[in-house]
């Protein structure tokens, strides 16, 4: 639904067309992360690694975790369609999943912007989706 | 009054839990992996309506108090604190972007530098030892304890004149005051100081994994003349941004695991919903002391961690 104020549209199709993809992908997000969830903690699918062993563990730092259960990290639940098909890496995909969104909505921005021939804002939404893509890509890891 | 019996709730948790937590041993194996998971939700439940009456983002207060009673290690406390900040910006983005309150041409420009530098501060922020990260989460949250306390805030504060680069980028707008019924019109100045200082709050805001709305809520109104309410709104915008980029540096170290994150977003984003119905039932002002003095008590908590005690 577009606000108005007699008429008046208070945001311009830039923005509309943000807050409609926004406004999907959002409702997705909460759909996915809860089927993922329920499939991965009452494990209606096996799991990469037992939710009890991650319990165990989930007090020493990210690094002696990795080392020690090898626990999904980046876009490893998208190895194979065998790893991805448990309990864990769906529900960790969901969380990729939720961080994509605003990439998402960028991706509309950029479009609609370069179609206003703003080049200004379509250089900045590029620019920031080019720095989401590089934060994506894990060239950005660090660790103890 | 259901706000105040939340907030009350949250901090009689806090009491009841602390000597509690502190005798189970590090991974919480005193209490069956389930038993921390539901409690977290919960917990996110009240800290979601707490935070929107508070008018604080959730990350804020996620991240020192989990990070303080309960056994996760900090870095996955960071990354669910990002990942809450960010479910919360995304669904509260559409209406707001809607009614011309949250602005794109405000917001992008900020969003850049931060979400630069929130990558920086996740990958300082994960590369140094937990009692230092936690010493100085304590420092950081006591600080922003005495700006919430100290802070003031305008309404409608008066640009004489725009800067030259907002006027390059044409950062301007308008919307709809249904409290008033009047349109607000508004400009900004001082955008080059304050795209220094989305620099920097981004760096804090990845390096701890809070929302940070608390800093950009300030610059934006303070500095840069934004209404208060285009303010909260594009901050949330920022955030999302911010958030997004420092969350991959957190998830390819392995320092998100969704049997923390998912609970704690999904409480959150319940609880945040809940509040935005309250709010106007409720006396905001009480309920932002009671969340005050919780900072100020996590953060001497954080503190105490961080010393080893």
């Amino acid at each position: 639904m577009i606000e108005t104020n007699n008429g008046k549209v208070y945001a311009d199709k830039v923005q509309l067309a943000y807050a409609s993809t926004l406004e999907i992908v959002s409702h997705a997000i909460i759909i996915v992360m809860a089927l993922g969830f329920v499939l991965y903690v009452l494990q209606l699918l096996p799991l990469t690694v037992p939710v009890e062993t991650v319990a165990a563990n989930w007090h020493l730092n990210a690094t002696k975790l990795q080392m020690k259960i090898h626990h999904h990290c980046g876009w490893s639940c998208f190895t194979d369609l065998q790893t991805f098909l448990h309990g864990d890496a769906i529900s960790y995909a969901s969380v990729i999943f939720l961080s994509m969104a605003t990439l998402l909505c960028l991706s509309t921005a950029f479009i609609a912007f370069f179609r206003e021939k703003n080049q200004i804002f379509a250089g900045i939404t590029m620019l920031q989706v080019l720095v989401l893509l590089v934060a994506a890509s894990g060239i950005f890891t660090s660790g103890h | 009054m259901p706000a105040a019996a939340a907030a009350t709730g949250l901090v009689l948790m806090l009491l009841q839990a602390a000597p509690l937590f502190a005798a189970v041993p590090e991974s919480g194996a005193g209490m069956a992996w389930w038993g921390w998971v539901l409690i977290l939700f919960l917990f996110s439940f009240l800290l979601g309506i707490v935070a929107v009456l508070a008018g604080v983002g959730g990350g804020v207060l996620f991240v020192p108090i989990v990070s303080s009673f309960f056994p996760f290690h900090i870095d996955y406390v960071r990354g669910a604190g990002l990942l809450v900040a960010l479910a919360g910006a995304l669904s509260a983005g559409p209406p707001l972007l809607r009614k011309g309150m949250a602005d794109l041409k405000l917001g992008l420009p900020m969003a850049l530098v931060g979400s630069v530098s929130s990558i920086a501060g996740a990958m300082v922020g994960l590369a140094m030892p937990a009692k230092n990260v936690q010493l100085l989460l304590g420092i950081v949250i006591l600080g922003i304890t005495a700006v919430m306390l100290m802070s003031g805030k305008s309404g409608y504060p008066e640009v004489r004149e725009s800067d030259p680069l907002s006027r390059l980028l044409g950062i301007s707008g308008s919307y709809y005051e249904e409290f008033g019924k009047h349109e607000v019109s508004w400009k900004v100045h001082r955008t080059p100081i304050g795209l220094l200082l989305f620099f920097f709050i981004g760096f804090i805001g990845g390096m701890f994994g809070l929302g940070a709305g608390f800093a950009n809520v300030p610059v934006f109104n303070l500095l840069m003349g934004v209404p208060l309410k285009v303010a909260v709104a594009t901050s949330g915008l920022v955030l999302s941004i911010n958030g997004s980029a420092a969350a991959w540096v957190y998830m390819f170290n392995g320092a998100v695991l969704p049997i923390i994150a998912v609970p704690a977003v999904g409480g959150m984003m319940l609880g945040s919903k809940i509040g935005a119905k309250l709010l106007p039932k409720v006396n905001t002002r009480t309920i932002r002391m009671i969340v005050i003095t919780i900072l100020a008590l996590s953060g001497c908590r954080s503190l105490l961690k961080g010393f080893g005690i």
